[in-house]
């Protein structure tokens, strides 16, 4: 039987878009075929909820009986579970599964555990690096440069840029594209996940009438997002098969 | 279902001809079918909003929301051609759009029929410019103008690989006649008796050439 797998996206700071990069990934393995359930820890009122609702639970990660929610079920349930963890609760529930003993279990090779740390450009925001890089021993850990504006991330200064980025050894970069602001804007309206979008359909799979020029920036950009996915063989990480996939056909 | 043709007239260069090929253009598809829906996305030359004020909307490419009212409106098979007189400062914006958002395999999907009609030039922007669009946009689709009022020779070897449209030069009296914004085309034609006018054998000839596009265009499609 695989390994469960368990992908945790998070940041302690807000607003640097955590729920887009869980809402990418749902599509990349919807996509690829593997079976997926999420956690929405935007309790009580989810985001993520609300574009993949059929997958998505709403959960109190600070409560011990949705904690045991999560984790009690791995090896029950679909093989990927992604959490999304909402702002300011990353690194206290990196210490409550430290505290549980998961971190152990992922350590011990019994668990598949990944972490995609969402950096906005910001000094406080990749502060959180050297602090989340203590619970990472036994996960895979990526920081993912989400570029939500027109931010360098501190490229044109290459000492802070590389006391950041470089300084984490296991620690892989990822790059998340900035998506066109009204397309963004037309998919939050349309409350269905990018892949719907794309295929110009509503939540029930019924047609819709999105915008061309919208869809068509949707789907460059995820698929610049997915090849970042491609790149890092995040299906090899979740034991899942190469296929053709719904979007490349 | 038949497809819709969409003309895209361009240059990275103002002042090359764009605007009177595309009253050229709208005016035959508006005598031949009887309808004809044009764009102007010019800001600093001659408009052909001006010249065909009935016909022609407005458009602008460089934020979101106007990519969003134009496209979604030529991605649209109803059979009614469109013709988009691009000015050159939108000509990088809207083929770096139209490249990411997959106009061409979209087209293709909806029964469209793009066709990009490059005005020519001897300068670097043009023979910069050229290659990029033979990556974008399939061999068959893209048009060479030959406007000899620009050109006044050799076309570069580059542009002169594909399909060739030319277009003849009026003498400098004849262009400040056709310039002036009441003229039509098509209205001359009509009633000027004397067809042996060198305006009347030029408007003529362009007719039968934008026609021989048309049939050669209307063969390819699938």
């Amino acid at each position: 039987m695989a390994k469960p797998v368990v992908i945790v996206v998070g940041a302690d700071k807000g607003g640097v878009g955590k729920t887009t990069v869980s809402r990418t990934l749902l599509d990349y393995f919807s996509a690829n075929n593997v079976p997926t359930r999420a956690f929405d820890t935007e309790s009580p009122r989810g985001t993520l909820k609300r574009f993949h609702s059929d997958i998505t639970e709403i959960v109190d990660m600070t409560t011990t009986s949705d904690q045991m929610k999560i984790f009690d079920t791995l090896s029950a349930g679909p093989s990927v579970t992604v959490i999304d963890v909402r702002a300011g609760l990353l690194s206290p529930a990196l210490a409550s599964l430290r505290d549980i003993g998961f971190l152990d279990a992922a350590k011990a090779g019994q668990i598949t555990f990944a972490v995609f740390h969402i950096l906005g450009p910001s000094i406080a925001s990749l502060d959180e690096i050297a602090e989340t890089a203590n619970f990472m021993q036994g996960a895979k850990y990526y920081l993912v440069k989400n570029f939500i504006n027109d931010t360098q991330f501190f490229q044109w200064d290459q000492a802070t840029y590389n006391s950041y980025f470089h300084r984490i050894k296991d620690a892989t970069d990822l790059v998340i594209p900035k998506l066109n602001e009204m397309a963004y804007e037309q998919v939050e309206v349309s409350s269905v996940p990018f892949l719907k979008f794309v295929a110009n359909k509503g939540k029930d799979d019924e047609a819709a009438n999105y915008s061309f020029v919208l869809r068509g920036y949707v789907r460059h950009w995820l698929a610049n997002v997915w090849s970042e996915f491609d790149r890092i063989k995040l299906t090899d990480l979740v034991g899942g098969k190469s296929t053709t996939r719904g979007g490349e056909k | 279902m038949s497809s819709t043709p969409v003309y895209i007239i361009c240059s990275p260069r103002p002042l090359v001809g764009k605007t009177l090929l595309a009253r050229l253009l709208a005016e035959f598809l508006l005598l031949k079918d009887g309808s004809v829906a044009c764009f102007d996305i010019n800001l600093k030359e001659p408009s052909l909003l001006e010249y065909l004020p009935r016909i022609t909307e407005t458009a602008d490419v460089m934020d979101t929301y106007g990519k969003m009212q134009l496209m979604d409106r030529l991605i649209v098979n109803d059979g009614i051609a469109k013709v988009l007189d691009l000015g050159f400062h939108a000509f990088d914006e809207f083929f770096k759009m139209t490249h990411e958002i997959g106009f061409l395999k979209e087209a293709l999907r909806r029964r469209i029929a793009p066709a990009i009609l490059f005005v020519a030039d001897t300068d670097r922007v043009s023979a910069r410019s050229y290659p990029t669009l033979q990556e974008q946009i399939p061999q068959k689709a893209l048009i060479t103008i030959d406007n000899e009022y620009v050109v006044r020779g050799e076309l570069p070897a580059a542009m002169a690989t594909g399909q060739v449209l030319r277009i003849p030069a009026l003498p400098s009296f004849l262009k400040t006649y056709v310039d002036r914004q009441s003229f039509s085309f098509t209205d001359y034609l009509r009633n000027e008796r004397d067809s042996s006018t060198e305006l009347h054998q030029w408007i003529r000839r362009n007719y039968t050439t934008l026609r021989e596009l048309e049939l050669s265009l209307l063969l390819q499609r699938p």
